[in-house]
């Protein structure tokens, strides 16, 4: 078995691998995460969810298609982005197994608002 | 830049004023050559490293400038320059030589001793750095005892630490510098006697010129002084150690010298300086060992022995994480039922550390005493669902919650954790449980399967820990984990099992890991 390099060792390895960016477009706010949505990235996520929510959109889409691993820490924070922004319609875009696999065995298919692609998830009613 | 050319003018005028100086015994000014001189060269003078006038004696005016009357010799740090006559000279360079001391000698000491202020600063300011950035204690203490006994020119020093164990006793231990350890192991540990209690009641520190000569010393029976045999002690410095966090004395430190007189105000400072950071550095290291004994009792504590059930085979693994935090979520648990029934659990509480190690244990606690009751795996996970949601923070929370009751059929539910596996007894693997339910924290409905698990087949449950990372994801560390389980030996050996783990994970795992392995071997195995 060949496993690719590890990304971050020893003393990065808890540096987050990846990135979440926030973005206000006509829609809504667009949270872009890449990279690893694992322990190290998930209170990054949850400090820009918290002032996306600030910003009081209509709409917040959280956006993982450059998401490399969904880990359970990440979903969690999906659930509770999706709960507690009252009002604010949520929606996540994810295609592709590395992402979608885990909301699958999880059925948090059946919680979330998923959209294959960004334009879809802003477009959708 | 403007200290620098400032001193060179300032150097110049100088050279310029003790070359005018050279004068024949009749007045007149001689011709004098100026001469940088090497390091090498004024090494060669004993000149050292310094500023100021040096007058060459014959042999080194001899050695400097063969055939030469006089000359004087003007250093400035490491480089110097030499002024050489030829011509006989009369006493003209000498007295003003003599003056250019007079008149500096005040200036140099006070640069003298600014350096050597400085030289300290800085000598404390890197044991502070080496010492805070340490957190085993047994190299901290001893670093620490080195670095001050060299700082206050002690004959030798001792730190003697309180430490803790796990027990809460409270506990001794000494380092010594300057002394082998011999010279100290035959005598008791000192007690609170009226020299060393300021010190161990943190009142302040112990200065002393002579501390025999002190009217607190030699008090106490039976050796009304120091031990026959102890290295003789006359100066006598000792600091505490204080915890910065909670005034608490951690230590101390004990600096002798045979000879009187030893110890300044200086050197109490620095004496002190260190114990200071010594402070910090021991309430460090003791905060940081006691939250890793907390994490390893803590994970100890709250993982189950698997107890023997007749006819199957069970073997059960705990690892925390290779890298990162060593508390994580997961557990393990298998329950007899008393009704001869067996279940067997696995979960994970999402996220690491305490709050997740805590989660855990109310969790794993709610299942065993719901699996007690009897009540069947889906109202098991769906009571534990409920009392979930009472906790302030919102959990997340996979698990899978299998019964086995005597007999060939296993009923389980699921919430939202990876499938289990299993092997029947002519190979193929079976995924159960993929995708049913939700996790707890999310979900409230956990349908609930049976399979049939017939004599000679094997049940695999695992955390995510064992088949995912940020380079492999589920659906192929699934694929991996399928494939290596139909390789194993059966039943499994406990080897097997700890080369499955190291296979999948190569051994770093970054997450923690649970599995527990079930081989039903029927009515013949006890």
């Amino acid at each position: 078995m060949s496993e690719p390099e590890r990304v971050g060792r020893g003393p990065f390895d808890e540096e987050p691998t990846g990135t979440v960016a926030l973005e206000q477009v006509p829609e809504g706010v667009v949270l872009a995460v890449t990279g690893a949505l694992d322990l190290s990235l998930a209170s990054t996520l949850r400090r820009t969810v918290e002032r996306a929510a600030r910003l009081r959109p209509a709409r917040l889409v959280i956006d993982l298609t450059g998401v490399t691993f969904l880990a359970s820490v990440g979903m969690a924070e999906l659930v509770r982005a999706n709960r507690e922004l009252g009002d604010v319609a949520v929606r996540v875009v994810a295609s592709g197994r590395i992402v979608l696999r885990p909301l699958e065995l999880t059925r948090l298919t059946d919680e979330l608002t998923i959209h294959a692609t960004l334009a879809d998830a802003l477009a959708a009613p | 830049m403007t200290t620098a050319e400032g001193g060179h003018a300032e150097a110049d005028a100088l050279l310029d004023a003790l070359a005018s100086a050279f004068t024949a015994p009749d007045g007149r000014p001689v011709p004098v050559d100026r001469r940088p001189l090497t390091p090498d060269r004024l090494a060669g003078l004993h000149a050292g490293d310094g500023t100021g006038i040096l007058v060459p004696d014959d042999a080194q005016l001899a050695e400097l400038a063969p055939g030469a009357a006089a000359a004087l010799v003007v250093l400035d740090g490491a480089s110097g320059t030499a002024l050489v006559a030829h011509d006989p000279v009369g006493r003209g360079h000498l007295v003003a030589a003599e003056a250019v001391a007079a008149a500096t000698g005040g200036l140099r000491r006070t640069v003298a001793a600014l350096r050597t202020e400085a030289a300290v600063i800085d000598a404390l300011q890197s044991v502070g750095r080496r010492l805070t950035a340490q957190l085993d204690i047994d190299s901290l203490v001893q670093d620490a005892t080195d670095a001050a006994t060299t700082a206050v020119g002690a004959a030798f020093g001792a730190f003697f630490y309180n430490l803790v164990n796990r027990f809460g006793e409270s506990y001794t231990l000494y380092t010594l510098s300057g002394v082998p350890r011999e010279a100290f192991s035959r005598f008791p540990m000192p007690r609170n006697t009226l020299v060393f209690a300021p010190t161990f009641d943190g009142e302040g520190t112990v200065r002393s010129d002579d501390i025999t000569a002190d009217r607190r010393f030699g008090h106490n029976a039976p050796y009304h002084g120091m031990p026959e045999g102890h290295l003789p002690v006359r100066s006598y410095l000792a600091v505490s150690v204080i915890s910065p966090s909670n005034g608490e004395v951690l230590g101390g430190f004990f600096f002798g010298h045979p000879e009187p007189g030893r110890f300044t105000g200086r050197h109490e400072v620095l004496a002190e300086g260190i114990a200071g950071y010594s402070a910090i550095a021991l309430d460090n290291a003791r905060l940081y060992e006691r939250e890793r004994n907390f994490a390893r009792e803590l994970s100890r504590s709250m993982l189950p022995e698997a107890p023997p059930v007749p006819g199957l085979e069970l073997i059960t693994r705990y690892l925390p994480a290779a890298t990162g935090p060593k508390i994580g979520g997961d557990w393990f648990d298998v329950i007899s039922l008393g009704t001869g029934a067996t279940a067997f659990v696995i979960g994970d509480v999402v996220g690491h550390g305490v709050p997740a190690a805590t989660v855990m244990g109310q969790v794993r606690t709610a299942i065993r005493s719901y699996a007690l009751l009897g009540l069947a795996p889906s109202e098991v996970l769906r009571h534990v669902a409920t009392l979930l949601d009472g906790l302030a923070e919102p959990t997340f929370v996979t698990c899978f919650y299998a019964v086995h009751a005597a007999g060939e059929e296993l009923v389980y539910a699921s919430a939202g954790h990876l499938p289990a596996l299993l092997r029947h007894a002519d190979g193929t693997i079976d995924l159960l449980g993929e995708a049913v339910a939700q996790p707890l924290g999310v979900g409230h409905e956990f349908p609930e399967r049976t399979a049939a698990f017939p004599v000679g087949a094997d049940l695999l449950l695992y955390t995510d820990g064992l088949v995912e990372s940020r380079t492999r994801d589920v659906t192929r560390g699934m694929e991996w984990l399928v494939a290596a389980v139909a390789g194993l030996p059966r039943p499994l050996t406990p080897e097997a099992c700890d080369d499955l783990v190291e296979a999948l994970t190569g051994g770093d795992n970054d997450d923690d890991i649970a599995l527990v392995y079930v081989h039903h071997g029927g009515a013949e195995t006890t």
